[in-house]
């Protein structure tokens, strides 16, 4: 059963086109990877889920409800951090988190539920503004997370963070599918993040979506074609260049 | 690097920010009205003026009690925020250049802008009066040499002016703050040139000077003597230590950090 | 309870502080200026309190509009500064509905500042003019009357503010539109009718009634076009974004 499932899902920009007619399938309970290079498209499909952009043409259902009709709806069910970190940034984490909470109407618990697990609770009182990269970025994740909603959209939710930071926000991650039966969108460009959290994966290039499954049908599919499939990375640029030679683009 | 090294790095800052447009666009405001209402300039309400000298005064009446204080602010802003977002001044701390040299760089470059805005003033003045005369068929040009040292007179009242919203912009990290006090002290200038102590109030320097033109124009509005003292001692002290206290806090924050 | 929220946003912006400060500042000039020049004005014939708003309330409106206009482009740039906008976009809460909280909490602080500057005026007028009563209806009316008279150029400032990312261009066609507005001639219903304009207009101005409620049915009018406005913005912008 898929959780998110988009039709020909498109957005044009004037003469630009940022995604072309894209057929995400995602299912219930499972992570999805989006493997996207800078510009191709993956924080408008992002947008245009959360209703942020208007898609041109095209569909998509989020479980059971569509947009535009059920927008809020779908926003009481998704938690979501794009592009940057969001805030305000002369209110503490603490507050940040209260605003939202109170939008969301959910009990005063998961405010502090949502910093324990990010682990911004010692800095919880700390202006926004004064955090670090690394701190921003768990402001944003404990946003998305609070409540812990049946869909999360992330993009790029390491950023910024050091190694010891990336292996627990992968953990928590990776754990929420099972505790939660959430359903998770994540994008990265780091292959290796990919290739440890996702369940199935997709492929944008230039607003295409170039493959979509798991990471054993990508090897299949990669093999069949004659691309090298020793790791994902090559698999991926391979797979890229490939396209962007068929669409007489720019050679890696 | 000297001076005028950092004159012309400065200069470049400044390019895509539309300042041009922003000193550009207040003067085109200030004289439309004028120019449509040309005719209250013939109703002198007893006041023994010529028309076209009334057409000079009212028109620079805005410009020195309101243009030209917020044009200062608005490139007091403008500079120092070129430094403080994205953090440029980080970037200046780390290469061989002297805070104090900066900051009068930057303190000349608001000198030359606010002069660019008085050459666009006189400019849009004579555009002005020559499509008010058209309308009113009578002719409300001055002579040039009058204009010019007119201008030239509150260009020179509102160099100190300059001094202090430059200080207040590089104390104050808040931008609109800084903007607030800047926009608030330019209200009560009407009030306080009628008071004895206006030399405490550099906001008012160009207004005032503006006025003692007005007086010699109509007798019996104002002075018609600029009371050099104790307005010139005043003027220089303020605008030396407005000077040295900029010198003295610029950059320090982000040395700081 | 959004209305609170949007107030909690404001927190340690100095919002509030400005608020009051400004209010202060202005409440300050009436008391000031009779200090200083209280024999010309008590020497004046007919209503003390029209005296007092005549000598007064052009400068007080003045810093008022001031006010106004940094304190809606603040509002906004507590969203804008760092993305916070585009948080509450991803939240189940209508932008309209943000933006109908935000002026209904900047509306509390300006009937707050209106107010104050109103009794201010009042208690200046008991002691500095001996034959002045002091009556609550007349009070009410004179605070009422400048509250709708300011409601349109407060709708048209935050929507300004709300659609430039920028705050200093929201800033910039602020002051801008205070400047311009402030060289029509006063004595013209119609160009008092402008936003930036209208709020210099006082209750005891208005020669009667009728002209009263014209000008309080145009101000009306206006507001309503504002909102209408930002509303119509708001759904294009998303059916085009």
């Amino acid at each position: 059963m898929y959780m998110i499932e988009t039709k020909n899902l498109t957005k044009k920009y004037g003469s630009f086109t940022a995604v072309n007619n894209i057929n995400l399938h995602i299912q219930k309970g499972r992570i999805y990877g989006f493997l996207v290079p800078n510009g191709a498209g993956k924080s408008t499909t992002m947008k245009m889920l959360l209703g942020i952009a208007q898609p041109t043409a095209g569909s998509f259902h989020i479980g059971k409800k569509s947009y535009p009709g059920d927008r809020m709806e779908i926003l009481k069910e998704i938690g979501s951090f794009i592009e940057a970190p969001a805030f305000y940034g002369s209110l503490s984490g603490e507050e940040n988190l209260d605003i939202l909470r109170s939008i969301l109407g959910l009990p005063k618990q998961s405010v502090a539920d949502v910093l324990e697990l990010t682990g911004l609770a010692p800095y919880q009182k700390r202006a926004a503004k004064k955090y670090s990269l690394g701190m921003k970025q768990r402001l944003g994740l404990a946003g998305a997370l609070l409540g812990m909603p049946p869909i999360l959209i992330l993009d790029e939710p390491t950023n910024g963070l050091d190694p010891a930071g990336i292996h627990e926000i992968r953990t928590l991650i990776r754990s929420l599918p099972q505790t939660y039966n959430c359903t998770i969108l994540v994008s990265s460009h780091l292959l290796s993040e990919i290739e440890l959290l996702a369940d199935d994966i997709g492929i944008l290039n230039r607003g295409r979506l170039l493959f979509e499954g798991t990471a054993s049908q990508l090897k299949e599919k990669a093999h069949a074609a004659g691309f090298p499939t020793d790791s994902l990375e090559d698999t991926f640029l391979a797979l890229i260049d490939a396209d962007n030679k068929k669409r007489g683009g720019i050679k890696r | 690097m000297n001076f005028l090294c950092l004159i012309g790095a400065e200069r470049k800052k400044l390019r895509r920010t539309h300042i041009f447009l922003l000193l550009l666009l207040p003067v085109v405001f200030l004289w439309i009205p004028g120019i449509i209402h040309a005719d209250i300039n013939f109703d002198r309400r007893g006041i023994p003026i010529t028309p076209e000298k009334n057409f000079f005064i009212q028109g620079f009446m805005g410009m020195a009690w309101f243009m030209i204080p917020a044009s200062l602010v608005i490139c007091t802003i403008l500079l120092i925020q070129t430094e403080r977002s994205q953090r440029g001044m980080l970037k200046m701390l780390s290469l061989p250049v002297n805070m104090a040299v900066l900051n009068l760089t930057k303190f000349t470059m608001l000198l030359c802008l606010l002069a660019v805005q008085m050459v666009l003033s006189v400019g849009a003045y004579y555009l002005s009066a020559l499509a008010a005369s058209k309308l009113q068929h009578y002719n409300l040009l001055l002579e040039p040499l009058y204009v010019i040292r007119t201008t030239a007179q509150i260009y020179a009242g509102a160099v100190p002016v300059a001094a202090v919203f430059w200080m207040l912009a590089v104390w104050i990290r808040t931008p609109v703050l800084s903007a607030g006090i800047g926009l608030i002290s330019i209200v009560p200038s009407v009030l306080i040139i009628q008071s004895k102590f206006f030399y405490l109030f550099p906001a008012s320097y160009p207004f005032y000077l503006l006025m003692v033109a007005y007086g010699k124009a109509a007798k019996g509005i104002f002075h018609t003597t600029v009371k050099w003292l104790p307005l010139l001692p005043a003027t220089i002290l303020i605008t030396l230590a407005a000077l040295a206290l900029s010198c003295l806090r610029f950059g320090a924050s982000d040395r700081k950090g | 309870m959004i209305v609170l929220l949007e107030a909690k946003k404001l927190r340690h912006t100095g919002y509030f502080p400005a608020f009051l400060g400004g209010t202060a500042l202005a409440a300050a000039i009436p008391p000031i200026h009779m200090s200083v020049r209280s024999d010309t004005f008590t020497a004046q014939p007919g209503d003390p309190f029209r005296i007092l708003t005549d000598a007064n309330w052009q400068l007080m409106t003045m810093l008022n509009l001031f006010l106004v206009i940094c304190c809606t482009c603040m509002m906004y740039y507590t969203e804008f500064a760092d993305n916070g906008a585009q948080k509450m976009e991803t939240l189940p809460v209508t932008e309209s509905r943000l933006f109908c909280a935000k002026l209904l909490l900047f509306l509390s602080c300006i009937a707050v500042m209106l107010l104050l500057e109103t009794i201010v005026l009042a208690l200046c007028g008991k002691y500095w003019f001996a034959d002045y009563e002091m009556r609550l209806s007349a009070l009410l009316k004179t605070c009422g009357f400048s509250f709708a008279a300011a409601l349109p150029t407060v709708i048209l400032m935050l929507l300004f503010a709300s659609v430039c990312k920028n705050m200093w261009v929201s800033l910039g066609i602020g002051v801008l539109f205070m400047f311009t507005c402030s060289m029509f001639p006063k004595d013209s219903l119609f160009f008092s009718l402008c936003p930036f304009n209208s709020p210099y207009l006082t209750f005891a101005e208005l020669a009667d009634a009728e002209t009263q409620r014209r000008f309080l049915s145009a101000c009306a009018a206006e507001s309503v076009l504002f909102l209408a406005v930002k509303l119509l913005m708001i759904k294009l912008r998303r059916c085009f974004s």
